[in-house]
């Protein structure tokens, strides 16, 4: 079985040798970056350079997938906002919305998603790297993307803090909103169905329980969540970060094939609420344990994740690209050696 | 003057306006304040910022979430910008300036937002540098206003790894520097590590040190006054 088919089998609910190490968010490494050549500034804007990054995880450490973009604004550019690259960077910064599309409460009601959208922004470089990557690794790995969910695009083309009193204040004009976003999220994924990828991830960040009231999520973001969950026909994962115990069960009634945790919640208590048929992922510290741990903390770590009965080793956040080789070369050897004794 | 009962309805008003989210009763609690001579800063401390402590502890208890806090915020503005006019320097033995940011790679501001707030309420002044601000912007505007404290803010963890840079050049150019970090990726861990004096993880522990800094600041005020 290779990591490919492990993958699949596991979206498909079938019998499997191991727990895989992979994951739907960023993964690429600074050794990955460094190797090629190339700058973190310049691989969010040429399709080859972003495929050929995106490998260099599963070449180099054996990492069980080949996952892009690298960014967050992919949606959000084609939707008209102007994104900052940070081109003249020393170190690595991730691209930023430079410019709003909604500049106050009126703005809400007249946004429109721009015409032949698919072809805006880097919708067609994303095509492109898809593609790439798919010919390059895509016997070996599953390959996979990500987009926003609803309530995450609308922080980024207004002002999250107007959105979020609104979205209190005025919970239908953020509704009407979301719904916007939700046909512009799934116009994304469809593009990148097309374009070949096994699993979509998507990434409802900002609608953690830190932020919102489960009340607030399950009346306002779960409606456009479930809408882009259903429109996408291959596999999804739903991550939400921070604190997620209190809505696992929202996230699953959202209907993903998998869902995506990080740290913070306490997959143990997830598993017995969700049973075990769900598929959950995540909850390796993509910071304090992959970047600034050691060997022996990265192993410990893993071991916990699937002692607590995750279905996938699978870090919580976009993995930080200065993470030390030996620590992603100890997760995925001690998934091997341990995933398999579940 | 006001007598104990009008100054206590006034205060619960403040207090109130502030939990409630209301923006036009912490304007008539001010104004109220001011006409009726009531001292300023005692509004703000036992009137405002006795309302936003109850709204973080609402905050603990999962009764309120960000949106309400952002909400009382802005009632703790409409009444602070009526009685910030009215108030006395406070005499803190410190000259009391900081200066906060979010880092540059991060446009999040609202944890930044709320502890802004807090010095606001304190009489700090603020140079709050916005968000996205280049790192060496924090060690320059250290340097130009001799600020005591600097306070570094990231929502996303693909930010936050900046702020070791920044704590060691205003550590090396002034090591008497006061440093907070804060936001989501941070931990108490991480601020010691990198050198940091402070840290808050989210919002609600933002504004529960900033709150705690300033009933300092209020405790030697009260025990200035004291000894006067």
């Amino acid at each position: 079985m290779n990591s490919r088919e492990r993958v699949l089998k596991l979206f498909k609910k079938e019998a499997i040798d191991r727990v895989p190490c992979f994951s739907g968010m960023g993964n690429i490494t600074e050794t990955g970056i460094n190797g090629l050549g190339y700058k973190f500034a310049g691989i969010h804007l040429d399709a080859k350079q972003m495929a050929d990054t995106a490998a260099t995880t599963y070449k180099l450490f054996g990492y069980e997938c080949g996952v892009m973009p690298v960014d967050l604004c992919v949606e959000a550019e084609a939707m008209g906002c102007v994104i900052n690259v940070y081109p003249h960077a020393e170190g690595i910064l991730y691209p930023t919305i430079k410019e709003k599309l909604i500049h106050n409460e009126a703005e809400m009601d007249t946004i429109k998603i721009p015409d032949g959208f698919s072809e805006k922004g880097r919708i067609p470089l994303m095509r492109e790297a898809i593609k790439l990557l798919k010919a390059d690794i895509g016997n070996d790995v599953a390959v996979g993307s990500y987009v926003l969910g609803p309530f995450t695009l609308a922080g980024q083309i207004m002002e999250l803090n107007d959105l979020l009193k609104l979205s209190f204040k005025k919970a239908d004009k953020v509704a009407k909103l979301l719904d916007l976003c939700a046909d512009a999220i799934i116009l994304t994924a469809k593009e990148f169905e097309k374009a070949g990828v096994d699993y979509i991830t998507v990434r409802e960040m900002g609608a953690t329980s830190d932020v919102l009231s489960p009340r607030v999520f399950k009346n306002l973001i779960m409606p456009p969540l479930q809408k882009v969950i259903k429109a996408i026909s291959c596999h999804t994962v739903l991550h939400i970060c921070g604190k997620t115990n209190d809505i696992v069960t929202f996230m699953v009634e959202a209907g993903p094939t998998a869902i995506s945790v990080e740290q913070k919640n306490d997959v143990a208590e997830s598993r017995k609420k969700l049973g075990n048929d769900a598929l959950i992922f995540g909850n390796v510290d993509a910071y304090n344990v992959l970047v600034s741990g050691s060997e022996d903390l990265v192993r410990s770590t893993v071991r916990k994740c699937i002692d607590d009965g995750v279905s996938a080793v699978w870090p919580g956040c976009d993995i930080w690209p200065t993470v030390p080789p030996q620590n992603m070369k100890a997760m995925i050897d001690e998934t091997i050696t341990y995933g398999g004794k579940k | 003057m006001a007598d104990e009962a009008r100054k206590k309805e006034i205060l619960e008003k403040l207090r109130n306006g502030v939990i409630q989210y209301d923006e036009d009763a912490c304007r008539e609690g001010a104004n109220e304040a001011v006409a009726e001579g009531l001292d300023a800063n005692e509004a703000i401390f036992d009137g405002l910022v006795s309302g936003m402590e109850e709204v973080g502890r609402l905050f603990e208890a999962q009764e309120y979430f960000v949106p309400e806090i952002l909400m009382c915020a802005d009632a703790l503005y409409a009444g602070l910008d009526i009685l910030k006019p009215h108030c006395k320097q406070m005499d803190l033995g410190v000259k009391g300036s900081v200066v906060i940011g979010t880092v540059e790679g991060d446009v999040h501001d609202i944890g930044k937002n709320l502890v802004k707030m807090m010095f606001d309420v304190a009489g700090f002044h603020v140079y709050d540098l916005g968000r996205d601000v280049p790192l060496d912007k924090f060690v320059d505007e250290q340097l130009k206003t001799d600020s005591e404290l600097v306070c570094l803010s990231a929502m996303m963890t693909t930010s936050m790894v900046g702020m070791p840079k920044v704590i060691e050049k205003i550590k090396a150019k002034n090591p008497n520097c006061m440093i907070m970090i804060g936001g989501a990726p941070t931990s108490k861990d991480l601020a010691d590590k990198w050198g940091a004096d402070g840290y808050a993880e989210d919002a609600s522990n933002a504004l529960k040190e900033a709150i705690k800094m300033v009933a300092f600041l209020k405790k030697l005020r009260d025990e200035k006054a004291a000894k006067q």
